[in-house]
């Protein structure tokens, strides 16, 4: 006598195509979660103000710390106030018409809102302070600003990514590409040519409550 | 999944329209394209998948809102500290206030503050919760309904015109005891103007005993400064100078000092306590006699009889022999504590609480100066307002004129009379028949609700305003926030009210005015004249001679005020001295208070957490564990267990407690250590309109309490209802160790034959370490497996804390800890990182019985094992070991399993079984609201439903202290990093640090004798170290 009726021949063939199937959407999950899409590499919104960092940082040359100015002594590097825009823009392209929500902005007193880009999950504490003064150059995490017509987000920012540096920092210290003289640090152009000599021993962390709180 | 609190330079989430950006999604093909072909319908459709895909991926578009214009000295994400000044009872406490952008979320003692000196206690921490309150006044009312600031100014203001005719004899003004020499000055031009108005004083718990007792022995009402590290006996007669009385912040500092241990040949402070119920200064003490509040005037006078007789002569002998009774108390309770004051003359205090009658005190004045403590460990200082003498006796002088039609227009500034006034002055009653009243106050509460205006009173921390310590010194109280609910101060008030005679307007300028003329006096300077236009002005020096000022000094000094905290400091203490006769006068003048026919009698104290109803809506003082009973959201009825036997009820059984035609219901809980045949009810309790959450709470003691019985009642009659018990939550049902090794003490003369008591009295290891460890109880570290670098650790020293639970509410506001309700609690879902363990011994060594227990309190946090259970047990490691031995959380692996939980052998690790915030106590009204959140500490994560928390040694500080010092490329200091409990600790009972850096305060502490580890046989190598209790007790008194 039969115990199995016969639908279930086909048994094998349906358990292989499904484990076939969950082991091709296990591997897509993984691949996405891991690739530049999840992690939005690419990122690029468009601002209030078409801002370009190619002509203010690039071209004009001005310093990254003009207008971010807390980077080396606060978490944030702080977007600037309305007022460090008009600084200049008082005299130069006064009638621009580009520029107008800024002097809109500083005529009522109600603030610009720009669209974040780098964008850390909200138990993550990342401080700009203590990477800028250990010798992190703006380029690691944020790429080629100087270059950029509308920033767009240029590393993946994501745990892994992060981590990769801070083990290669703490094993190589000042022989770590991702090291440069602190005088360095908003340089775009600087290239690693041999050993950097941290301002103090690197020891960037890798646990838990290095980075989460 | 978490979040926190909404930052304004990092803003939460501001969903805007779903963009999705450039290069991801191709134009859609146009509409015309689409009806083309099947193929183009296909195109379609995968745009649109795609659109939908990409949308339903998208993280929410966040934006960055910068400042306009920037303030000067904001950097976002770094917060700003001010000092400010706070009330308590008689006294003011410094503090120093956390700032995040302008919002203010933590209270920090001023360390340039004498009643502070870097300390708060735990009405200080909650106060930050009070400011954002959601249930405080947002306009003023008339007559219930909203009105505006105009209408109100108009209207008192046409009325305080007509009173410019009479000098304002219908004018009165009610108001809690003052400490703020501005508002002073303000009710001082008030009365320019209307000499004939009166201003009275009501406060529920106020100083007035001690007041009207120094009056009658010292000629004049003057604050009693104890030294009490200098002391080497301490009596407390009633008096809970480490808790509730005024100035108990820098009790506890002194106290702490004066009973310190760094080796077995130290000596250290002895403290009898004498009182009717536990509280924490009896919990303390060396010798506690548990004595009905009604004997203790009694005891008094029989101690005063019996140091007579060893040789200290004190003023009144005869007075006090006459009112002697001794009867109730332990004879070596008179002839051993008697010889023990006389035998340390000038290093002795006597201690009276409020609650006792005047010439308790004013005997004590007596015994003081008989003993020789004056000026070296009791000195005296000047009262902010000499008028204030009796509160009762000048409430019920407002309750007599308004009996007798003489008030036409009350105006009350702060305090909730209805709510707290004295039953037998019929307030409520005599309040409606006032044709105009006005109530300024915080919210609107049962007194607004009665009056015919109310108007929404400025918090402390959004008005500027000033107070004068207990020794004389006055800081500037600064705004941290503008006012959140259009609020105005006192002084802004009574400035309106004098009207012309306002010397300024502003409150700033009052204020300004009053420092100045502080900073000028302390210079030497008087009667200046106004500044001219080049800033100098004209004043007197000492000698009566022209002197010049500049303004540009007094900006400078007051600038300086204002970041120190501290405007003025007296020059010294007050000279006084007694009387002649004055003590026996008051002695035989005393009034023996009223006495029923009942058998109880009933004291009224101020609740540690509620004081006298003002903190009814504050969720973490609710919550809070009381100290002796460890009940929640709850007060109760403290019975002794012979009285409950007596009356046979047992916890939760109501009784109703009748003094003549005053009764009062309420549910009865046993206390060992409360007295035989004295019930203790707190004050503060059973508000109807407190808020949203502080309805309705516990038991209302007020209806008992009467002008002639405000610290006491005796001859009540208690009767047992019989109706269903009352439902209590407890935090600690379990008040005995059971003889398991967990809290050590010994007494003086134990410690000293066998130093490493608490070591060796624990059992021998039952589980050896998994593998060789560093041994930081020995010096040095020798092992070579020793870690490099920091190794956090932390020392509780048993013998400093008193169980006051400010440590418990700084560690809720520092790292966002939820509350959960009363339910919850009683599930044993509490979340408190840190809790507060106690535990009766009832050893014959501590002078203790099963029904009066020597109490020890232990304070209890993750003591980040270094072989910690909770780490191995988790399956996807999200409590892990960290390098500098914490013992880390990562709440985002958590998956909720509470294995670690289960496996803590400590008890320290909280599961969020909601979302607490919003689904606890808040859930039928919204959710946590807004101002509660702006409370939150933007530095530590609000953890989600279904994630493990605990302790993190305050994880927060430590990294950004770490990331400061790395910054300025230095070395960490040691004493640089303190966590929440550790910085508001008044006793300093607990030290952190590195116990891997050798001249650390912590690795001193940890190598102590009195050293031992909580549970550490079972291999844990806990990094937290106790440091064991130890009793002084008088041989003499075994």
């Amino acid at each position: 006598m039969q115990i199995f009726s016969r639908s279930l021949n086909k048994l094998p063939q349906v358990v292989g195509a499904a484990a076939t199937l969950g082991l091709v959407g296990v591997t897509f999950l993984i691949w996405y979660y891991f690739s530049p899409w999840f992690t939005q590499v690419g990122y690029s919104p468009k601002q209030p103000v078409p801002y370009s960092h190619r002509l203010h940082a690039g071209e004009l040359g001005l310093d990254c710390r003009y207008c971010h100015v807390n980077v080396e002594r606060a978490p944030m590097a702080m977007v600037p106030p309305t007022e460090t825009c008009m600084n200049c823009h008082q005299l130069v392209k006064t009638d621009s018409a580009m520029l107008q929500p800024i002097r809109d902005s500083w005529a009522s007193g109600k603030p610009m809102e720009w669209v974040r880009i780098h964008k850390l999950p909200d138990y993550v504490y990342f401080d700009h302070s203590v990477h800028v003064t250990a010798g992190v150059g703006c380029i690691e995490c944020h790429g080629r600003i100087d270059k950029m017509e509308q920033v767009r987000m240029e590393k993946p920012l994501s745990m892994g990514w992060c981590l990769d540096c801070h083990r290669d920092v703490k094993e190589k210290q000042g022989d770590s590409e991702h090291i440069r003289p602190v005088a360095q640090i908003t340089n775009m152009e600087w290239k690693h040519e041999g050993k950097v000599d941290p301002p103090r021993r690197l020891d960037p962390p890798e646990n838990c409550w290095g980075c989460h709180r | 999944m978490s979040k926190r609190a909404p930052n304004p330079a990092r803003p939460a989430a501001i969903d805007a329209a779903p963009e999705f950006p450039k290069g991801h999604v191709d134009t859609p093909p146009s509409e015309e394209a689409l009806l083309l072909s099947r193929r183009g319908l296909l195109g379609a459709m995968a745009a649109t998948f795609a659109v939908v895909g990409a949308e339903g991926c998208r993280r929410p578009i966040e934006k960055i809102v910068p400042y306009t214009k920037m303030p000067e000295d904001v950097i976002p994400g770094v917060p700003s500290h001010y000092a400010t000044v706070m009330q308590r009872r008689g006294d003011a406490i410094g503090l120093v206030v956390e700032s995040h952008e302008g919002r203010p979320t933590k209270i920090e003692g001023n360390e340039a503050h004498p009643s502070s000196l870097g300390a708060v206690d735990l009405i200080g921490q909650a106060s930050i919760l009070e400011l954002y309150d959601p249930d405080r006044s947002t306009t003023p009312r008339k007559g219930g309904a909203p009105a505006s600031w105009d209408d109100f100014e108009h209207e008192l203001g046409a009325k305080l015109g007509t009173f410019d005719k009479d000098q304002g004899a219908k004018l009165r003004v009610l108001m809690p005891p003052s400490i703020s020499p501005t508002v002073l000055r303000m009710r001082d031009a008030l009365a320019q103007r209307f000499p004939k108005a009166r201003v009275h004083t009501w406060s529920a718990v106020a100083d007035s005993n001690a007041r009207m007792g120094a009056k009658a022995a010292l000629g004049e009402p003057l604050n009693t400064l104890y030294a009490y590290e200098k002391a080497r006996v301490i009596l407390a007669l009633d008096s809970d100078f480490l808790q509730t009385e005024s100035g108990s912040v820098r009790a506890n500092k002194a106290l702490a000092a004066g009973r310190r241990l760094r080796s077995a040949k130290d000596a250290m402070s002895r403290l009898y306590v004498v009182e009717p119920a536990r509280t924490a200064t009896g919990d303390t003490a060396d010798h506690r006699l548990r004595l009905a509040a009604g004997d203790i005037a009694g005891y008094a006078f029989a101690l005063a009889g019996e140091l007579a007789k060893s040789g200290v002569a004190i003023d009144a002998q005869g007075s006090a022999a006459k009112a002697a009774a001794s009867a109730k108390v332990p004879p070596k309770w008179l002839t051993a504590v008697a010889k023990d004051l006389a035998q340390n003359r000038g290093h002795a205090i006597v201690m009276v609480g409020s609650r006792q009658p005047p010439e308790v005190h004013a005997l004590a004045h007596a015994i003081h100066a008989a003993l020789g403590s004056v000026g070296t460990v009791v000195n005296y200082a000047a009262v902010a307002d000499p008028a204030e003498l009796d509160v009762a006796t000048d409430l019920k002088a407002l309750t007599d004129a308004i009996a007798a039609k003489q008030v036409e227009t009350l105006v009350i500034l702060g305090g909730n009379p209805v709510y707290d006034a004295p039953a037998d002055l019929a307030f409520p009653e005599k309040l409606a028949s006032v044709p105009l009243s006005v109530h300024a106050s915080l919210s609107f509460d049962e007194t607004s609700e009665k009056c015919s205006w109310h108007v929404p009173r400025a918090h402390e921390y959004e008005s500027w305003g000033d107070a004068q310590a207990l020794d004389g010194t006055v800081s500037v109280q600064q705004p941290l926030i503008a006012p959140l609910y259009d609020g105005r101060s006192d002084i802004e008030l009574l400035a309106f009210m004098a009207g012309p005679r306002a010397p300024q307007k502003a409150p700033l300028d009052a204020v300004r005015a009053t420092a100045q003329a502080l900073i000028l006096a302390g210079h030497g300077l008087s009667g200046c004249a106004p500044f001219d236009e080049r800033g100098d002005a004209e004043c007197k020096d000492a000698t009566g001679n022209p002197a010049g000022a500049h303004e540009y000094e007094l900006d400078r000094d007051w600038n300086r005020a204002l970041a120190m905290g501290v405007v003025h400091r007296p020059q010294g203490p007050k000279a006084a001295s007694l009387v002649p006769n004055g003590v026996a006068q008051a002695i035989d003048a005393r009034k023996v208070g009223p006495k029923g026919s009942g058998a109880f009698e009933v004291t009224f104290a101020p609740c540690p957490k509620m004081v006298d109803g003002r903190y009814a809506n504050n969720t973490w003082l609710l919550e809070l564990p009381d100290g002796a009973t460890k009940l929640v959201w709850d007060n109760a009825a403290l019975l002794s267990p012979e009285s409950a036997k007596q009356l046979g009820v047992e916890k939760g059984d109501f009784v109703k407690i009748a003094a003549g035609d005053r009764s009062v219901t309420a549910a009865v809980w046993v206390v060992p250590g409360q007295a035989d045949g004295s019930i203790a009810l707190t004050l503060g309790w059973g508000r109807k309109k407190a808020g949203r959450v502080g309805n309705d709470h516990g038991f209302d003691a007020y209806p008992l309490r009467a002008t002639d019985a405000l610290g006491f009642v005796s001859g009540v009659t208690v009767t047992k209802t019989g109706d269903e018990q009352y439902f209590f939550a407890q935090t600690q049902e379990h008040s005995s160790s059971e003889n398991r090794p967990i809290a050590h003490q010994a007494t003086l003369a134990e410690y000293r034959v066998k130093p490493n008591f608490a070591e060796l009295d624990g059992p021998p290891p039952r589980a050896l370490p998994l593998w060789s460890q560093a041994d930081y109880g020995e010096a040095p570290v020798k092992d070579a497996h020793a870690p490099s670098g920091h190794q956090w650790g932390m020392t509780v020293d048993l013998n400093a804390c008193t169980g006051c639970n400010a440590c418990v509410i700084a560690c809720m506001a520092e790292n966002n800890v939820p509350v959960v309700g009363k339910r919850e609690v009683w599930r044993g879902r509490e979340m408190h990182w840190l809790r507060i363990d106690r535990y009766y011994a009832d050893r014959a060594e501590f002078g203790a019985s099963a029904d009066d227990p020597a109490v020890i309190n232990e304070p209890v946090m993750c003591v980040h094992c270094e072989e910690a259970p909770c780490e191995n047990v988790c399956p996807v490691n999200a409590t892990t070991h960290g390098p500098e031995g914490l013992n880390e959380m990562a709440y985002n692996r958590c998956i909720g399993t509470r294995y670690c939980a289960n496996n803590c052998p400590y008890k320290v690790r909280r599961f969020n079984y909601l979302n607490w915030h919003n689904d606890a106590v808040f859930k039928d009204t919204g959710g946590l609201p807004e101002t509660l959140q702006m409370q939150q500490n933007p530095n530590v994560t609000v953890r989600f439903r279904g994630v493990m928390e605990k302790c993190s040694y305050c994880v927060q500080r430590i990294q950004s202290s770490k990331i400061k010092a790395k910054r300025e490329l230095r070395e960490l200091k040691d004493g640089e990093i303190r966590t929440a409990c550790q910085q508001t600790c008044p006793a300093d009972a607990i030290v952190f640090g590195d116990v891997n850096s050798e001249s650390s305060a912590v690795t001193r502490l940890t190598r102590l004798d009195r050293r031992f580890g909580l549970l550490a046989e079972l291999g844990t190598r806990p990094r937290t170290t106790y440091l064991g209790k130890v009793r002084n007790t008088n041989p003499e008194m075994a």
